[in-house]
């Protein structure tokens, strides 16, 4: 029961689902006017993901052009029985996004990344300056999220963010926080099943 | 115990996997994993990569530049008109930058054989401009110094002397026109031979019996070299004019052979 309503979360709460797979449908018969009407949906989601993750515009820019160039090339390798539209083309950004930040180019930049206390460092969900929920209206999916997240332990919640946020590898928050690499890998498990009953309860 | 350590082991794995948190090695390891896994583990993996996309909604909107859209659907509609039907890939910077590296290095390269073709076509050019230069002020040096014989004989009032070829040269003969007046006066010879080196030829006014020398000329070119003006040739009176072989810048007696004689 718990594992149906979680693998229909993305399914319920993704309102336009069936909008966004027919487009897909569309893109796989080379049709450029739905490449035109994902990217409008899209893009300033992706492109805030991106700008988070690689800092700077030109990189993120670039990363969403090839995201999309992507979709147009492997519209057709899009499984529709696996997971919603939507989940296919984040899991594709963030995993783009993760090889351009983790490639030779950013190997130094890494090295300087972040602190959980340097206030430097854009933490979209822990941030005073830039908690998304006093500067901006979150979609109920959004809140629903946060609230999971603040429901976890600060423990499973900081190596989650770093990961999610930052793009840290478990070893490099291992090396980074001093944390050992056991910990992390445990805590980052049970902060995600954790997650996942506390959005599992938010549903029922 | 071991079927515990191992569902742990894949959960870590899967979780760190939708986070991003993996090595490249690790995440190639988890999706051979992946392709192994049970219904219950593929489900639990689906369920991680919903919330890991849920997430994604606590980033902050932006927007983009308007020209990634543009460069996209251009893209998009190149490789639909593409007559071949080959994909039109996106070039990203970095590729970009590489493609237009060795672009620039070939055109670079193009330009460098292109420059040093014009060069060469360049200097061959000003070699030609000298040469054409030179060749123009020695016709206007000519035609300067044909004007100024053609003054001579544009004179009311000349004296005309034929000279003729002695023992040494008897096929050769000249004449001079003498312009009193201006004090300026035409040589004109014909076969006579070159000069050697070193040596001059020089004219000379005999009156009573006294050589008086008029200047001195080379002919260094037989079949050109026919026509000399005499300037600064005051002198009255009636006598004869010869033309000697002497040392270069003549002599103030007569001192080699005799090739031309003529008298008034």
């Amino acid at each position: 029961m718990l594992f149906f309503i979680l693998s229909t979360i993305g399914k319920f709460l993704t309102q336009n689902n069936s909008r966004d797979r027919d487009l897909i449908r569309r893109i796989a018969s080379k049709e450029p006017e739905a490449l035109s009407m994902l990217y409008d949906h899209y893009n300033r989601l992706l492109f805030g993901l991106l700008k988070s993750i690689l800092k700077k515009k030109e990189e993120a820019e670039d990363i969403l052009q090839e995201v999309f160039t992507t979709i147009w090339e492997k519209a057709d390798q899009f499984d529709a029985e696996r997971g919603t539209a939507y989940t296919w083309i984040v899991s594709l950004t963030r995993n783009k996004a993760i090889d351009r930040l983790r490639s030779k180019v950013y190997k130094e930049q890494k090295k300087q990344s972040t602190s959980l206390n340097d206030d430097d460092v854009f933490h979209p969900l822990y941030s005073e300056e830039n908690n998304p929920l006093e500067n901006t209206i979150l979609s109920d999916r959004a809140k629903r999220v946060y609230n999971a997240l603040q429901n976890l332990s600060e423990k499973q919640r900081s190596v989650i963010q770093v990961a999610y946020f930052d793009g840290l590898s478990q070893s490099e928050i291992s090396d980074e926080y001093d944390i050992p690499l056991g910990t992390v890998k445990t805590r980052m498990r049970d902060g995600m099943i954790k997650l996942r009953e506390l959005l599992a309860q938010e549903m029922v | 115990m071991a079927k515990n350590e191992n569902a742990q082991n894949f959960e870590e794995l899967c979780a760190a996997y939708v986070l991003g948190a993996l090595t490249r090695e690790e995440k190639e390891s988890f999706e051979m994993l992946l392709t192994q896994a049970s219904d219950e583990q593929k489900q639990f993996y689906n369920d991680m990569e919903v919330i890991a996309a849920e997430m994604a909604l606590l980033y902050p909107e932006l927007t983009p530049s308007p020209s990634v859209k543009q460069q996209l659907i251009d893209m998009a509609w190149a490789s639909v008109n593409s007559s071949n039907g080959a994909n039109v890939h996106y070039l990203s910077r970095f590729r970009y930058a590489v493609a237009a590296s060795v672009a620039f290095m070939l055109v670079s390269i193009g330009l460098l054989f292109q420059t040093q073709n014009l060069n060469d076509d360049l200097s061959d050019q000003l070699a030609l401009i000298d040469l054409q230069q030179n060749r123009i002020e020695i016709l206007e040096t000519e035609v300067e110094r044909k004007e100024e014989l053609l003054t001579i004989l544009e004179a009311r009032d000349v004296d005309l002397i034929l000279m003729d070829g002695l023992e040494v040269n008897p096929s050769g003969y000249g004449k001079v026109v003498w312009d009193k007046d201006n004090g300026q006066a035409l040589l004109q010879v014909a076969n006579i031979p070159s000069v050697p080196t070193a040596k001059e030829y020089q004219l000379w006014f005999v009156v009573n019996n006294q050589p008086i020398s008029a200047g001195v000329f080379a002919v260094k070119n037989p079949a050109q070299d026919n026509f000399f003006k005499i300037s600064e040739f005051q002198q009255g009176g009636t006598g004869a004019f010869a033309i000697t072989l002497e040392p270069e810048g003549g002599s103030p007696q007569p001192t080699g052979d005799m090739y031309l004689l003529g008298s008034m």
